[in-house]
């Protein structure tokens, strides 16, 4: 050992054959079933999602275009065009609009070339100009193949070093390029004066480079000017774009997770949880969508149940497991009370001792289940198309009515009461675009009959009306009522009085009634609390526990806990806490040193005497070893907490060490 | 060797190319005839040096090669470009041949004397040289020297304000091109003048073009004068930014005449209706987007998410209030019982203080360790944080925003155990107290006075 610098592990049996469970049983049979199900589920969702985040900034991109084919026409001014693009401080860490303008440019004629620069390829200028380089050159030749000739003239003309944007020039100049569009994505994240400098070299080619330079900025652009040199400034010519801000993009992409026909339904405390933190932080659309796809992906590997979400299943394919499993789902328990009671004890024989009949129930239910909920999505596009209607009143974003609704507290809630309410009073101008736009939306609305034949009494009576200017009113419209005041016994009395209502709109104040009646009815029967659906949990996925714990860990939470109660971790009986007292930090000798040495840590200031650390330490864990042991274990604890960033050692005072961390921040 | 110098006719079309610079064209004529082995043009920006320079050599059919120092990236590219520039002049189908590695500057003396062995006579300008990036104290004199190795070769250094005895070296020639004064710049400015209209005006049919070139030659000069006088005399000295001035302002200032207010020789009275022009100094700014836009466009930028706020703030009081009165402002417990510590004496109160007092928040900002970040975060929030890897991230990105900058003496590593940030330079006061408005939090109750 002394004179080898590694160990190699020789062993001196053969290995022992591992005993792998090859056939899985039980619910693990549907596994790969399970898996493919997700596949083709999230495939299925992941081109939605694509599609949303191409179309998001469509218009900003549309207009860079723009930009960019104007700029080739006048190459001869001395000043660089520049697009600065105002995105969201989020939108810099996934740059969608960069990918969708070079995706753009890679379809084109390949005479533009078009390169991404991040601020990590490089810290100097050398740096920054070899990367622009060789991704300006890389890019082209991968597109069209060079001739040798190309080659030739080129190693005719001597190496140039690889920083030099001769290269990029001749480049440019051989394949008759006629522009380089180069793209700072994270214009912040670079240094001032590189920035200033890499831009100043840009301009000084611009007669025999074609450059143009893209900006994606998070703060403003009077920040970005405050950082540039002015001989910087002097060489840009810019133009200011607009991209979509955070929230827009999310609730786009929101829809696009969880449309009407997805196949799971991302149940109210998941979806808020994901919502939350995107609105909380600054945080890249990406992440939305990975908790989504997280969402699919740990339902579907981890609950054997949706197996039954296959649209292919056959009976034969599902183990018996699975229906056991069925049975004991809280909403078949509780359908099972519900149904004796109601005395169809025959049915839940049936379901309860033949699988076929079970697998009958889950299928019809299931789709039933799936139809409702897709009703619900409708009804929250109704309640958006009235909230847009109606004049002066807020538009609810769409992804906090779907978080209502699942939960099922939309239904009678104050914001539908004050919506029906505010419906009653409108004029009959609006009222008659409202109709309409009900009535447009889609075919599955379950209240068209009664509708139109509110439509046609309300168009009946407009044309009626002799004035034409001016709209009906309602009886509840507050232009209707007048307030009284009457003086009794020296005080004073209001009243409200409703003036004398028309013919027309006593019989205008009726349909409106009547709709609004309808619209109840409409929302109370849609709007159910998922939760009483029957296998709700097949369809609908709501544990926030696994994304909690995977997306949002808390490491310096946890290496505290472990140093303060390693009992917690370990498990261990020699240093358990006692069960009468409960204090949670006791310390024992016969704790990790590390954690005897932080708790201690914990208890001194900001500096701490590292002798008086010591003797700390001696006294608690250094009764029954000697002191050589003791002090090699207290050196080691010492270096641990060190590259944990909790001590350093300080120059106020040689034989201090300062406290760095403190817990619970 | 008798003077070749150029013949007259060629002089008299530089001198009317180059206008107001016939005394250094003579100059330079007589200088490069007695070739000497090194020659420093020096002037201020903007005084034709790197122009004349190149437009003399290119008319008198002498060998040289001309290097842009600005371009170079290191001073190793400068010699490298210098070798590749000397060969492209040698050879005559002007193609560039190979060429070795040419890494230092002997080695750079000896490839010129192999290269220019045969040549009597050749210049070599650096252009802009001052500003070289990177340049090793040694270059300037070597290069300055170079004529005395290399048979024949001229070395010309055009740089702007040459320090005393910068090539370490006497006997050097120098050539200064002085600044435009104000007739100079008027007259070159007054040849090229702008269009009044840019479309002929369609409702007089007498108004053709020759009318159009006299009116303008009769308008832009005197604008330019009345430039000259109000902004450019101080503020835009060189000529550059003087035609940009005159350049920006002319369209705005004919603009009347296009509407039909005024006659385009009526230049008094467009002057006092226009005078608003003259008095607004924004114009010398420079800006990335055109003024007339940002005027229109409305103000864009985006709203930071909640927590990135609160960090802001957090850290803005970090930054900005010392550390000493943290237990103050923002210990929850309820000791704000001030007691006073050691009593001042007499005299100590009533002398005024000997350091005079700045407010906090019109000094730079402070650097704070991450942990008072973290605790001012929590002291402040009003409800509580559960401390995920997410408020981690935020600082992350905030710090990749420039909104958090890493502090501390020399600009230490904050991942480092008690490394320290700061507040970047867009965390002004205004800033903070509008991200307070936002979060609803009443800032002025925590920053120390």
């Amino acid at each position: 050992m002394e004179y080898e610098k590694a160990y190699v592990f020789q062993p001196e049996e053969t290995r022992p054959i591992k005993r792998r469970r090859v056939e899985s049983k039980g619910l693990q049979a549907s596994w790969n079933s399970r898996r493919e199900a997700y596949q083709t589920a999230w495939q299925e969702r992941q081109e939605g999602l694509e599609a949303c985040l191409d179309t998001i900034n469509a218009a900003t991109v549309d207009s860079i275009a723009i930009l960019l084919d104007g700029a080739s026409q006048d190459a001869q001014s001395s000043r660089i065009p520049t697009g600065i693009i105002v995105t969201d401080p989020s939108a810099t860490l996934s740059s969608g609009i960069l990918r969708q303008l070079s995706r753009r440019e890679g379809s084109g004629d390949g005479r533009r070339v078009f390169v991404a620069l991040p601020s990590s390829s490089g810290s100097n200028l050398k740096a920054l100009l070899k990367a622009l380089i060789q991704r300006a050159t890389l890019r082209h030749a991968d597109s069209e193949d060079e001739t040798d000739e190309v080659q030739l003239t080129r190693r005719k003309g001597g190496r140039l070093l690889n920083y030099d944007l001769q290269l990029l020039c001749d480049h440019v100049k051989e394949h008759q390029i006629q522009q380089v569009v180069v793209a700072f994505e994270d214009t912040e994240a670079f240094d001032n004066d590189l920035l200033s400098e890499l831009i100043e070299l840009l301009g000084r080619w611009r007669d025999r480079i074609p450059f143009i330079c893209l900006f994606s900025i998070a703060t403003s652009i009077e920040f970005l000017q405050q950082r540039l040199s002015k001989a910087a400034i002097k060489c840009l010519n810019g133009r200011l774009f607009d991209a979509a801000p955070a929230g827009e993009v999310l609730e786009q992409v929101f829809q696009a997770a969880t449309g009407k026909r997805s196949p799971l339904f991302l149940g109210p405390g998941l979806a808020s949880m994901a919502i939350e933190r995107q609105h909380d932080y600054i945080q890249s659309i990406d992440s939305f969508t990975d908790a989504a796809k997280y969402g699919y992906m740990s339902f579907y590997y981890a609950n054997a149940l949706s197996v039954f979400l296959r649209p292919d299943l056959d009976f034969k394919d599902v183990a018996d497991d699975h229906f056991e499993a069925l049975r004991t789902l809280d909403s078949s328990r509780s359908w099972a009370r519900h149904s004796l009671a109601n005395q169809e004890t025959a049915r839940v024989r049936d379901v309860l001792e033949s699988n076929e009949h079970l697998f009958r129930l889950v299928r019809q239910k299931m789709a039933d289940g799936r139809e409702i909920l897709g009703n619900m999505m409708t009804a929250l596009t109704v309640i958006g198309v009235l909230q847009n209607g109606l004049p002066n009143t807020p538009v609810s974003l769409k992804s906090s009515l779907y978080i209502q609704a699942m939960s099922g507290k939309l239904a009678g809630s104050a914001m539908i009461r004050s919506l029906l309410l505010t419906i009653r009073r409108v004029p009959s101008d609006v009222a008659t675009n409202l109709l309409k736009e009900v009535l447009s939306l889609d075919a599955d609305i379950s209240m068209p009959e009664s509708c139109n034949e509110l439509v046609n009494q309300l168009n009946e009576l407009v044309q009626a009306q002799d004035d034409e200017k001016k709209p009906l009113r309602s009886e509840d419209d507050l232009k209707n009522s007048t307030l009284r005041t009457t003086v009794v016994a020296q005080k004073v009395e209001l009243s409200k009085q409703k003036s004398a209502l028309s013919k027309q709109d006593t019989a205008y104040t009726a349909i409106l009634r009547g709709f609004t009646d309808v619209l109840e009815k409409y929302f109370t029967d849609t709007l159910i609390n998922p939760k009483d659906l029957l296998f709700h949990e097949i369809f609908v996925y709501d544990l926030k526990s696994p994304y909690r714990e995977v997306f949002t860990p808390r490491p310096r939470h946890a290496i505290e806990r472990a140093l303060a109660s390693p009992h917690d971790y370990l498990d261990c009986d020699c240093c358990a806490p006692d069960q009468d007292e409960r204090d949670e930090a006791t310390l024992a000798s016969t704790q990790p040193a590390s954690a005897v040495l932080y708790q201690l840590y914990l208890e001194s200031g900001s500096l701490i005497n590292a002798s008086d650390l010591w003797q700390a330490f001696h006294a608690v864990s250094g009764d029954d070893k000697d002191d050589e042991q003791t002090m090699s274990l207290f050196q080691r604890a010492l270096a641990e907490l060190r590259s944990l960033g909790m001590v350093k050692s300080t120059r106020k005072r040689v034989d201090h060490v300062a406290k760095v961390a403190w817990r619970g921040l | 060797m008798g003077l070749e110098l150029l013949p007259d006719e060629l002089m008299l079309i530089l001198s009317q190319q180059w206008p107001c610079r016939e005394q250094q064209l003579r100059q330079v004529s007589a200088l490069f005839a007695v070739s000497p082995p090194a020659l420093v043009i020096y002037g201020p920006t903007a005084t034709a040096k790197s122009g004349i320079t190149k437009a003399y050599l290119e008319a008198s059919k002498l060998k040289y090669a001309y290097v842009r120092c600005r371009e170079c990236v290191t001073g190793r590219h400068l010699l490298e470009r210098t070798v590749a520039a000397v060969q492209q002049a040698l050879s005559d189908d002007g193609s560039p041949t190979s060429q070795g590695r040419c890494e230092t500057i002997s080695a750079l003396a000896a490839l010129l004397q192999r290269l220019l062995a045969k040549e009597d006579k050749f210049i070599l300008v650096f252009d802009d040289m001052d500003r070289q990036r990177e340049a090793p104290p040694t270059l300037l004199p070597a290069l300055a020297r170079l004529g005395e190795f290399v048979r024949g070769l001229t070395t010309v250094l055009i740089v702007r304000y040459p320090s005393p005895r910068f090539l370490h070296q006497t006997g050097v020639p120098h050539l200064e091109f002085p600044a435009y004064n104000r007739a100079q710049s008027l007259h070159i400015l007054a040849q090229e003048p702008l269009n009044i209209f840019l479309e002929p005006p369609l409702d007089d049919v007498n108004y053709d073009d020759e009318v159009h070139e006299e009116d303008k030659q009769w308008l832009w000069p005197r604008f330019c004068e009345a430039i000259w006088a109000s902004l450019a005399q101080n503020a835009a000295r060189d000529f550059t930014s003087f035609r940009d001035v005159c350049h920006k302002l002319w369209r705005p200032f004919v603009a009347p005449i296009l509407k039909g207010d005024f006659g385009t020789r009526d230049f008094s009275r467009l002057l006092v209706a226009q005078r608003r022009l003259f008095q607004d100094e924004s114009v010398l700014l420079h800006s990335i987007i055109a003024t007339s836009e940002t005027a229109v466009m409305k103000k864009v930028s985006h709203e930071l998410p909640f927590y990135a706020k609160w960090l802001l703030i957090a850290a803005y009081l970090a930054s900005y209030n010392p550390a000493k009165l943290d237990a103050l402002y923002f210990m929850k417990s309820h000791e704000r019982k001030r007691r006073k510590k050691g009593g001042g004496t007499a005299k100590s109160s009533m002398r005024p203080g000997q350091v005079r007092k700045i407010s906090r928040h019109l000094l730079g900002a402070s650097a704070f360790t991450l942990d008072r970040l973290l605790a001012i975060l929590h002291a402040i929030l009003p409800h509580d944080l559960r401390s995920t890897i997410d408020v981690y991230a935020q600082i992350a990105t905030l710090t990749s925003l420039r909104l958090l900058v890493r502090g501390g003496i020399g600009g230490s590593d904050a991942l480092e155990p008690g490394g320290k940030l700061r507040t970047g330079q867009a965390v002004t006061w205004e800033y903070a107290q509008s991200l307070a408005r936002d979060a609803d939090f009443g800032l002025l109750d925590y920053v120390a006075e």
